[in-house]
């Protein structure tokens, strides 16, 4: 393994994110390449937390750009502040300002309203980190603007004229898979496809996550994780549930699980309807069976 | 640096996956060689890791890309084991293994056959009498080869027709709408200020995304051919359209659907789809196309089934997938051929168990009953997260004594061609649902 990646990934594990050889390397490639990463995988594994981890090591800011479905490039890369220029051009109005100098009033860049895309385009401190979360949600001219972006760092402004990239910021997008990604987008990313952590990694992100939780806890709640996803769910509990089902059985002052205790908090864990439903025509006591059975194999 | 030989076997590499249909394009392979100067060419693992994501190698590639990969450590750069094997043509061998030969009329259609006599249409000179009409209402049973470029045509004349739902996204309108004020304050600009009238923007019309899965077994046989030309038709009117065919197994047919080849194309498709007119086996299929295929599907995707429901398997599998399709897609609509026949009932246990996650269960015997099908496809699907099957299953039986019997909510036959033939609709369309 070369150095470099051995260092991202302790400086990965060092905020809280423990990273197998797949995901450090994809990171450290798309850092040294300035290249978009752009992160794939079931929801709850972490690939949001990818981007902020990667704000923290590099010690900048995180820029977010949360996509939803009618996302358009107001939102995204600016607005002209209506208000101010309205009170500008009145202004200018009752000063008898030339036309040219009255436009020019208004068409400046504090009438403009940056939004995240283009924040990260111009921001003097350094190159941030541009988050773009489930852009799977975005539609495709959304994504086909995006990609001019992404290729140039440079928009264009009419009134304004080009804004190139100060920095070329770190683009980190992810995608929940609700649709396949333009290949031209992805052409212009490196890929990375995460999947749900294997027993061990689980037990160390819970235990770097919440620290005060105790080992045999730990463990178990690992496990329990493991069974789940060994059956077919509906909505497969991601690490992000783990770390709310090991707060929350912190909380309770639960140290070991029973089938009391994961009855009462299954909510934690399983987020849809059937599942529970499942869940309890088939027991919970088979499901920590299958929990106990799958450690001891591994042990 | 990297040396030659390096690159030499990453474009190798790039080939195989290519013939495999992993798709890696050239821009793909130059990431690949930048990244392999970046990592330690000693560790397999992270050149490996480095190569799935230079090249952008899907999840579902991952097991034929690591096999490739194998062939990039190899001395000579050869695939070791079964890739080795030149990738063969997905339709002919397994014709070959089967050794069946499909049974299907698309031979005597194409004239290859000496058709029944007596089928011709007539009546070319009473006034008032249209090819069309008769055309629209004539059972898939019966169809030839030579009315098929009529049946296109008077398919792409149903989809011109066809209303879309609004979307999210807002585009310039003239009138109506909501107030834009970027393209407005724009406008005041030349008129010293003065907003003379506000420009406006509103919701643009989005189509729909269409996920066809056509049943190809042989108590399909006659309708098959019909109801792929149907697809074909579609695939030109909608923004995306993924067409399935399936028997005991799936088959993506999208890739061999193109719109000048229909014959060709269907010849190739009943040599190529595994099993084609052979038995039935729904749930399996269908449970194959969550688990590979899940992500074709969106919010704004319509999944079509086109089947009979006579399922060989247990209908828990069937009724498991369904569900997860429904879930996922905006819309399922189900055409099923027998229910143009007025006797029929849909007790087939396969039938019975999707039943509750389809949304338009609507005849596929003729023209008349696809034409239908389209507005279904675009009225907006307001239910698609409420109901789940606990949800009222959208049964024609509750459709209400409406003559039309099977036409579900918002289906309003527009334009002059679908009312000419709605006057006569009601004898294909009889056959009350059962249990009404």
């Amino acid at each position: 393994m070369r150095p470099e990646v051995r260092e991202t990934q302790a400086a990965m594990e060092r905020e809280g994110y423990i990273a197998e050889p797949g995901i450090a390397t994809a990171v450290y490639l798309a850092r040294a390449m300035r290249k978009p990463l752009l992160v794939e995988g079931d929801a709850g594994v972490g690939k949001t937390e990818i981007a902020k981890v990667l704000a923290r090591m590099l010690d900048t800011e995180l820029i977010r750009l949360q996509c939803y479905e009618g996302i358009d490039v107001n939102t995204a890369l600016y607005e002209w502040n209506y208000p101010r220029q309205l009170l500008r051009l009145r202004i200018a109005g009752t000063e008898g300002r030339e036309p040219a100098e009255a436009e020019h009033m208004i068409f400046s860049r504090d009438c403009l309203l940056e939004r995240p895309l283009l924040r990260a385009i111009t921001r003097r401190e350094g190159p941030p980190v541009l988050l773009i979360d489930e852009i799977d949600r975005a539609d495709d001219g959304f994504e086909a603007f995006l990609l001019e972006v992404l290729s140039d760092f440079q928009v264009t402004i009419p009134e304004l004229g080009p804004v190139a990239a100060a920095h070329v910021p770190y683009v980190v997008l992810t995608s929940n898979r609700t649709r396949e990604i333009g290949d031209a987008l992805r052409r212009r990313c490196f890929y990375l496809y995460v999947e749900h952590p294997s027993f061990e990694k689980e037990v160390r992100i819970i235990r770097a996550r919440v620290p005060e939780v105790v080992d045999g806890l730990a463990r178990e709640i690992a496990a329990v994780m493991q069974a789940f996803r060994a059956r077919r769910l509906h909505k497969a509990p991601g690490v992000a549930e783990a770390l709310d089902w090991t707060r929350a059985l912190m909380s309770l002052r639960q140290d070991r699980l029973d089938v009391d205790t994961v009855e009462e908090t299954l909510g934690c864990v399983l987020k849809d309807h059937h599942d529970v439903q499942d869940l309890t025509a088939r027991g919970v006591e088979s499901l920590l069976a299958d929990a106990r059975s799958s450690t001891t194999a591994d042990a | 640096m990297l040396d030659l030989d390096v690159v030499e076997r990453l474009a190798r590499l790039a080939g195989r996956l290519r013939e495999r249909d992993v798709d890696v394009c050239l821009s793909d392979e130059i990431d690949g060689a930048a990244a392999l100067v970046l990592v330690d060419l000693e560790d397999r693992g992270e050149v490996r890791h480095a190569l799935r994501a230079a090249l952008k190698i899907r999840r579902s590639d991952w097991e034929t890309f690591d096999e490739l990969l194998q062939g990039f450590w190899a001395a000579d750069g050869s695939p070791a084991g079964p890739a080795a094997k030149p990738p063969e043509p997905p339709w002919r061998p397994r014709a070959e293994r089967t050794g069946r030969t499909p049974r299907w009329r698309w031979m005597q259609a194409t004239g290859q056959l000496p058709d029944e006599p007596g089928r011709e249409p007539t009546g070319g000179d009473t006034p008032g009498w249209s090819a069309d009409v008769l055309l629209r209402r004539k059972p898939f049973d019966d169809w030839t080869a030579d009315e098929l470029p009529a049946m296109e045509r008077l398919l792409a004349l149903a989809a011109r027709r066809w209303k879309c739902r609004p979307g999210r996204r807002l585009v310039p309108v003239r009138a109506g709408g909501r107030p834009d004020l970027r393209r407005s304050f724009r406008r005041a600009v030349g008129t010293g200020g003065e907003f003379l009238a506000l420009a406006r923007r509103d919701r643009a019309v989005e189509k729909p995304d269409v996920v066809l899965l056509c049943d190809t077994s042989g108590s399909m046989d006659p309708h098959t051919r019909f109801l792929l030309t149907f697809a074909l038709s579609l695939k030109r009117v909608v923004r995306r359209c993924e067409v399935f065919a399936f028997n005991t197994s799936l088959t993506r047919l999208t890739p061999w659907l193109t719109p000048e080849k229909i014959g060709p194309t269907l010849d190739r498709l009943a040599a190529g789809v595994p099993d084609w007119s052979g038995g039935t086996r729904i749930g399996a299929s269908l449970d194959e196309f969550v688990t590979q295929y899940l992500d074709t599907l969106s919010a704004r995707t319509v999944v079509v089934v086109l089947s009979d429901g006579l399922d060989a398997d247990g209908p828990a599998v069937l009724a498991s997938a369904m569900r997860a399709i429904r879930e996922r897609a905006r819309k399922v609509i189900w055409l099923n051929p027998l229910l143009g026949d007025p006797r029929y009932r849909p007790e087939a246990r396969g039938m019975k168990a999707a039943l509750p996650f389809v949304e338009h269960f609507v005849p596929a015997h003729d023209l008349e009953s696809l034409e239908r099908l389209l507005p279904l496809l675009a009225a907006g699907g307001g239910t698609r997260r409420g109901a789940g099957p606990g949800g009222p299953p959208a049964r024609p039986a509750e459709q209400g004594p409406d003559p039309r019997g099977r036409a579900p909510r918002g289906v309003e036959p527009g334009g002059p061609p679908a009312r000419q033939g709605a006057t006569g609709a009601h004898g294909t369309l009889r056959g009350g649902p059962p249990g009404a």
